[in-house]
């Protein structure tokens, strides 16, 4: 007899303490301690550890409660359903770069990988140096991480649930004699069902859906789905709430919400948050609120192999190639259901369809690049807009990547490439990969997307150089505090939701230890 | 967000689905289902894409009737191989918004294209077959390491202050 999980998200129903769309049924004021506006991998992390120590937390998402029970393969199904616009967000720029953002109850969690990689030292230390952050070097943060990691159930991936493209990219990169390493993933025993980024259906990727967001409503949490949060109420330089609105159907603005509280947090992303500060008058003297933002750039190759992959049998990204992790770049292989796939290729007609007979054959491999430029947000009639310009450095090294990822491939058995640069033809052979560096490949060229938005409310002790303060509360601002990846001073060149949800631990801590400071 | 498209562009999009597609999308009779796809894909993006593509879609297909080798068609009129080297002459920049507009007009076909049961079916792309396998033998390999980590996320953690006032003096 099979046993079912117990929790309720896996059961397929709603928790109580969760209020929805269907069950809030007029204008409605709450009182909290503690209102969090975004419920992923910062904003359930801190709520959980809040209510955990006995404080009222109410956390608003504005996404719906999906349950493990309504993730399916259907990939633009649930892109519709999980993602913000679609899917279809864009950083304006050379290139564009499509970004993505979960839009659900535990937010990008829901919709990510599985990555769970601690800040590295190299990285903390950066931020210890440049932005003078007190307490975060690694032995600081330690603790946070090991909690973080005990809580999501960070682990190698079972051998059985490693698939055959994620074997070949192992393969290819030990013949290389390159550093390649298992995954860290948050997972219990994950199968491999590879649907990662439309929703877990096996309830074994440890999101804060089925991890935090629990762990909060059991120690007596809100939850307010569906729940836009239109500003931070101030009252001088003080956060003293915040408004809102019910999300009807087909997005209508329905009633309205207040949530009065003594401590407000914005934990939805380094997109939304300076747009939320910004649409609520939010000022800081570093004029830097928005800005500094980075996107680890990404790319994917397509790489057809003679012998059948089935790449979508078996977990996302079991193995990551870290041999040029010094320069910025990482690889793994990541599966793409055939849709996607061929919406992002190049070809069309029958040449489309000889490409995706082969689909069964493919290897898709991404490469994540550390970005040296920033971008920035700005806030257009209440709505982000992401601005980045790819420099020219970053588009050198993505160049570079893509010929050593190429090799790799090539050393695993490929026989043939796509790459990411429009009218570069297929690559066939070791000797195309070397071609890529005499090509002049403009920018424009390249299809860049991303799931790492950082750094547009950056921590910093220096209120004229950042928006917040080492635990994330923004300078000049009273009670209001940033808990997402907007606080990253630099990006972190590896995957950052551990990072984020060790931040957010370190913050409750922070907040507990201080207590008094909130009263009254 | 409900979106249903206007007669106008379910026409220009149904005459666009033989020049992106393969060609057993018309042999099987898929024209239909992958517009309709793609009205859902419209409804889901953010609001000003959506109208900016409409409307592009309306001068891709009125701005047909100037190209000389359309004799005064309108692109959704135009027979298959004068639609395929209008789109390419699209596809090839035009103008940079002509071709980004070409480029997502033939992403989000391509996407219900390939979305579509029947070509995954041909694919061999058997994912939910997958999923329900896989959720099957954790859930019997795994059922007491699965039920303990559930019970593990509602546990009180012994380091933690016990839950008591802290409510009050915040």
């Amino acid at each position: 007899m099979v046993a079912l999980p117990k929790t309720a998200v896996q059961q397929g129903r709603i928790p109580d303490r969760v209020s929805t769309r269907a069950t809030i049924h007029g204008d409605t004021v709450y009182d909290a301690d503690v209102v969090i506006v975004g419920s992923g991998a910062g904003g359930a992390t801190l709520a959980a550890e809040l209510a955990e120590c006995g404080l009222d937390v109410v956390m608003i998402e504005e996404g719906r409660y999906y349950t493990t029970r309504d993730f399916t393969a259907d990939a633009s199904g649930m892109i519709r359903q999980l993602y913000r616009d679609g899917g279809a967000s864009m950083a304006i720029g050379d290139p564009p770069v499509l970004f993505q953002e979960g839009r659900a109850v535990g937010g990008s969690t829901v919709v990510n990988g599985g990555m769970s990689w601690r800040t590295p030292e190299r990285i903390l230390e950066r931020w210890r140096r440049e932005a003078g952050l007190a307490n975060i070097e690694m032995r600081d943060m330690e603790a946070y991480f090991a909690r973080v990691e005990k809580r999501i159930n960070v682990r190698h991936q079972d051998p059985e649930s490693i698939g055959h493209d994620n074997a070949l990219l192992k393969q290819g990169a030990d013949a290389k004699g390159w550093r390649v390493i298992p995954n860290l993933r948050n997972q219990v025993h994950c199968p491999g069902s590879n649907n990662c980024a439309f929703g877990c259906p096996t309830g074994a990727k440890q999101s804060a859906l089925v991890s935090y967001v629990p762990r909060a409503l059991h120690f007596g949490a809100r939850l307010l789905s569906d729940v836009k949060v239109d500003k931070i109420l101030m009252h001088g330089k003080r956060a003293i709430g915040v408004s809102g609105h019910v999300v009807g159907d087909d997005e209508r603005r329905s009633h309205k919400i207040v949530v009065r509280a003594k401590l407000v947090v914005s934990a939805c992303g380094a997109i939304q948050t300076p747009a939320l500060l910004a649409r609520s008058g939010i000022r800081t003297p570093s004029g830097q609120l928005g800005k500094n933002l980075s996107l680890h750039p990404n790319v994917k190759l397509v790489a057809t192999f003679d012998e059948p992959v089935r790449g979508w049998e078996g977990v996302h990204q079991a193995y990551q190639v870290r041999e040029f992790e010094g320069e910025g770049l990482l690889f793994a292989a990541v599966n793409i259901p055939p849709g996607v796939l061929a919406m992002t290729t190049n070809g069309r007609g029958a040449e489309l369809g000889r490409l995706m007979a082969d689909y069964d054959k493919m290897v898709v491999a991404g490469m994540l690049c550390e970005d040296t430029a920033t971008g920035r947000v700005r806030t257009i009639n209440g709505r982000p807009q992401a601005f980045y310009q790819l420099a020219q450095f970053d588009a050198e090294k993505l160049i570079r990547g893509v010929a050593l990822l190429s090799e790799l491939l090539f050393e695993a058995g490929a026989r043939s490439i796509i790459t990411p640069f429009a009218h570069v033809p297929a690559l066939t052979s070791h000797d195309d990969t070397r071609t890529l560096y005499d090509r002049t490949i403009k920018r424009s060229q390249m299809e860049v997307v991303t799931v790492h938005m950082m750094g547009t409310a950056a921590m910093g002790q220096d209120r004229t150089r950042a928006v917040t303060d080492d635990h994330g509360f923004v300078h000049d601002a009273d009670r209001l505090m940033v808990c997402d990846a907007s606080l990253f001073p630099t990006p972190i060149g590896v995957n950052p939701m551990e990072t984020i949800m060790a931040l957010a631990t370190r913050a409750a801590a922070h907040v507990l230890d201080n207590l008094s400071t909130y009263q009254g | 967000m409900t979106y249903e498209h206007d007669p106008l562009t379910r026409r220009v999009l149904e005459s666009l689905v033989p020049v992106i597609c393969p060609p057993e999308v018309m042999e099987l009779g898929l024209g239909a289902d992958i517009v309709d796809h793609v009205a859902l894909t419209m409804s889901a993006v953010p609001p000003l894409f959506r109208k900016g593509l409409v409307l592009g879609l309306a001068t891709y297909d009125v701005a047909a009737l100037a190209w000389l080798p359309g004799r005064g068609r309108r692109a959704h009129q135009l027979p298959p191989e004068l639609a395929e080297r209008y789109y390419e002459r699209w596809e090839h920049g035009l103008t940079p918004v002509g071709h980004e507009l070409a480029k997502a007009v033939g992403q989000l076909i391509k996407l219900g294209c390939y979305e579509h049961p029947v070509m995954q079916e041909r694919l061999g792309y058997r994912p939910q077959q997958w999923i329900e396998e896989v959720k099957r033998r954790r859930l019997t390999v795994y059922a007491d390491d699965v039920r303990k980590a559930e019970a593990a996320i509602l546990a009180p953690d012994p380091l933690r202050p016990p839950v008591k006032k802290a409510k009050e003096r915040v």
